[in-house]
């Protein structure tokens, strides 16, 4: 994991690194008002988000503040119970059971645990980011349509396991198994990737270099990154921009640049605070 | 022992890939003792009581006296000394008739392990469609594992005529309860995390079915069939009794033409070939247990002539080669069982015609005494059973006995014992002793002390060493040591097991009768010959009720003393 990324190829990826300070086209997500409880228990109060495409947002806070929930509701695993989202231009809780797997093809999310296939090779594990596009069930790498299969390659290449690509899953350390789920999602040429405590299973090194090439990758191709942390220095790393949340609303919402460390410990520690 | 074989599918110890996965405490992996009196349940006192009685009732019942018990015994051994010494008859008539009993087999597992897999897709907690669909599929599930497949046999040969057909969808319709049971304890123990992330990427539910669930269940399910496979070998060995092909074919003319040497050829031959598959499947279960956790070998290809094709090696040659040879010999086998238009043209019609027969069922008194007679049959022989097995596995348990010869031999006569199917043992008593509950009661015993020994003996070798040593050092005899270092820690599994000897019991004691060895199997095989098929719909029924409902019992039995 200490190995250094490998440097972005030029000329290899159509889609040109568009700039975080985009404000002219539509925005990648828009949270109006969102609420969400389960039964009686409120998880999220009216939150209000706009982000604009090709951003790398931090969402952090406490645990139990809403950042997972947050997260389902945008790719439509929960409905809300008040307000609306928009991701692309579709609301997931209304599209509808097609629409839906249509928008999840352009939506793609990283899990903390990884959601690998263990006993399978990285490559075939890749290769299941394009099953949103077949039709068909498929098992065995080369029951994959050939194009495909290239762009397996240059996808763990990019996240640096090409060597790795006929390797177990389950015999690669955490580090480049979380690497091997951002090449899957990449297979998905997605618009918008929410990334849900990527890095909370695994050590420094391995955390900073996950983030760093979830960063590379969507600077290259221009996709907007929402991904929860716990680890406030990291999310001042990679981040374009930190959102916090507390508590079920959004209590902090700056510029990475802007944003002091301190302000972000706070929340934690007002946190801490009151449960103490 | 073609049920008492199936054994181990509840119990899930002769299935090592997936032995983790269904331990679940069933069979009783005895806990070392934290310190402090073993606790005793009211089951743990009840169980045993119960069969007590029920045994008491059964000795009266079945007329077990001493007496006859020797005389019994005087005429088996007039009998076996007929059988001696044994001969084959003639040799390829014989082989023909085995691999036949091969091919009901494999063509049974394979239809069986297919249908599985929508079975247990459908019956799995995590099914999301119509809750209908997942009612149906556990109700199948229920009911195909109650029904032994001697009795599918009889009523497939009504509906296809006499043949090995009949006989593998008799294999195919019992193992599918079993096997889709425990394939889908296999999808429900699996962690969600993968099926998520191929849900977040936009697959549809039969993809993500196959790339997440099924991919990582292949390991365990491979192993659950070729077990499974086991069994049914062993089973297809009897089919013939009723006429559904293979080997029992050949045995049923023998003994019913008096020749016993040539059945006791036939035995020895059934036996031979059981113990070389067994050897086999413990063979290959290995290999795919090495395979689970093939972390030595990381690599899964070699690389291909281009990055994106995956290359040959070793490990995948095997693969392939392993899943393309089980698939030739599953269509092979199904080309054996010769199917011909003509039959499965009659066959609907006999098929509606049976099942229509089938409304409104009856239940007569004479079929409710055949049930009872069953149960008694079953927990009786059990009881015996249990307490003879229990005397063979402390003898033949390593560190309890000194006497290594002894152990030695005493496994290897299990061994073989458990080799002859109980329905033969039934056969050649009515033969000696006459029809009646008497002749099964014995076969039933001679089944159930072999596979208690069997259970017990695994369960007593786990045994934790250390009180025992401890006991040594304070100059405790070997009764005392065994009382207070071993009883205790074993007493869990021996009730499990007990208990799981006694559900596979009853599931045999209702098929002895096919062979006139008492119980409600006579009554059946005689309602499907005489077209009386409202009487066997009641039968089936009430067995179904009976086998579940015990099972249920033990069930909760064991939940509560382990």
């Amino acid at each position: 994991m200490t190995a250094p990324l490998p440097t972005p190829e030029s000329g290899r990826h159509t889609v040109a690194p568009q700039s975080p300070n985009h404000t002219n086209t539509a925005p990648s997500l828009l949270l109006e008002n969102l609420s969400m409880s389960f039964g009686a228990k409120t998880v999220l109060r009216e939150v209000n988000l706009d982000v604009r495409p090709g951003q790398f947002v931090a969402l952090v806070g406490p645990s139990g503040a809403g950042k997972s929930t947050l997260l389902r509701l945008i790719n439509g695993s929960h409905s809300p119970t008040g307000g609306s989202v928009t991701v692309l231009g579709v609301n997931p809780a209304t599209c509808g059971r097609k629409n839906l797997r249509k928008l999840r093809t352009r939506v793609g999310f990283v899990f903390q645990q990884f959601g690998l296939v263990g006993r399978l090779s990285a490559m075939e594990n890749v290769l299941m980011g394009t099953l949103g596009s077949l039709k068909m069930p498929r098992y065995g790498i080369s029951t994959y349509p050939r194009p495909l299969r290239e762009k397996a390659v240059a996808n763990l290449e990019r996240v640096g396991l090409a060597d790795q690509r006929f390797q177990r899953c389950d015999t690669l350390s955490g580090g480049q198994q979380q690497r091997v789920a951002i090449a899957r999602t990449l297979m998905q040429d997605a618009r918008i990737v929410l990334a849900d405590e990527p890095v909370a299973s695994l050590d420094p090194s391995a955390s900073l270099s996950v983030l760093n090439t979830l960063k590379k990758v969507s600077a290259e191709d221009g996709f907007t990154v929402i991904c929860s942390l716990h680890q406030v220095d990291l999310a001042l790393q990679v981040s374009d921009r930190v959102v916090a949340v507390r508590d079920g609303s959004l209590i902090l919402d700056t510029p990475t640049p802007d944003t002091s460390e301190a302000a972000v410990r706070a929340i934690y520690e007002k946190a801490k605070g009151r449960t103490a | 022992m073609s049920a008492s074989t199936d054994s181990i599918d509840e119990a899930g110890r002769a299935v090592p890939g997936v032995e983790r996965q269904f331990d679940g405490g069933r069979n009783g992996e005895p806990k070392p003792a934290a310190g402090g009196p073993p606790r005793v349940s009211a089951a743990t006192l009840g169980i045993p009581l119960a069969y007590l009685a029920v045994t008491v009732f059964g000795i009266w019942w079945i007329d077990i006296r001493p007496a006859a018990v020797a005389a019994g015994l005087g005429d088996i051994g007039r009998l076996l000394q007929r059988m001696v010494p044994p001969t084959t008859g003639p040799v390829p008539a014989l082989l023909t008739l085995t691999l036949e009993t091969l091919w009901i087999a494999l063509a049974g597992t394979g239809l069986a392990a297919i249908a599985s897999v929508f079975l247990a897709a459908a019956a799995s907690r995590h099914f999301t469609g119509p809750r209908a669909v997942r009612w149906l599929a556990q109700g199948i599930i229920i009911v195909t594992r109650a029904v032994p497949s001697l009795i599918f046999a009889i009523l497939f040969v009504r509906i296809f005529g006499l043949g090995p057909l009949a006989g593998a969808l008799a294999i195919a319709f019992h193992s599918v309860g079993m096997i889709g049971k425990m394939m889908s304890d296999v999808f429900e123990e699996q962690v969600p995390a993968p099926h998520e992330a191929i849900a977040a990427v936009g697959a549809n539910r039969m993809q993500n079915f196959v790339s997440t669930t099924l991919t990582r269940a292949l390991p365990a399910a491979a192993s659950l069939v070729i077990y499974r496979l086991d069994i049914n070998v062993r089973a297809s060995a009897v089919l013939g009794l009723v006429g559904a092909g293979g080997i029992g074919v050949a045995l049923q003319t023998a003994i019913g033409s008096l020749n016993y040497r040539r059945a006791a050829g036939i035995i020895l031959a059934i036996v031979v070939l059981l113990l070389i598959l067994e050897l086999i499947a413990y063979l290959v279960q290995r290999a795919v247990a090495e395979h689970a956790d093939e972390h030595t070998e990381s690599r899964l290809f070699a690389p291909g002539k281009e990055a994106s094709t995956p290359g040959w090696n070793r490990s995948r040659l095997m693969r392939t080669g392993a899943g393309a040879a089980a698939a030739c010999l599953f269509l092979f086998s199904l080309g054996q069982l010769s199917v011909n238009s003509a039959r499965l043209g009659q066959a609907w019609g006999n098929a509606t015609a049976l099942l229509a027969g089938f409304v409104p069922p009856v239940f007569t008194q004479d079929i409710l005494l055949g049930i009872f007679e069953s149960v008694i049959m079953a927990f009786t022989a059990t009881f015996f059973g249990v307490l003879i097995g229990l005397v063979i596995a402390v003898l033949s348990t390593r560190h309890l006995v000194t006497f290594a010869p002894l152990a030695f031999t005493l496994r290897g006569l299990v061994v073989f014992v458990r080799g002859i199917p109980d329905i033969v043992y039934a056969l050649i008593f009515v033969a000696a002793l006459g029809l009646g509950p008497f002749a099964g009661f014995l076969a039933l015993t001679i089944s159930c002390t072999a596979l208690a020994s069997k259970f017990f003996t695994d369960s007593l070798q786990n045994v934790d060493p250390a009180p025992i040593r401890a006991l040594e050092a304070t100059g405790a005899n070997r009764v005392q040591i065994f009382v207070s270092g071993v009883w205790p820690q074993f007493v869990p599994s021996f009730i499990g097991n007990s208990l799981f000897t006694s559900d596979l019991a009853l599931r045999e004691s209702a098929v002895l009768g096919i062979v006139g060895a008492g119980g409600v199997g006579f009554l059946l095989d005689e309602s499907v010959a005489t077209l009386h098929y409202q009487q066997t719909a009641g039968i089936l029924i009430g067995l179904i009720v009976v086998v579940v409902a015990l099972e249920s019992v033990a069930r909760w039995a064991r939940r509560k003393v382990i």
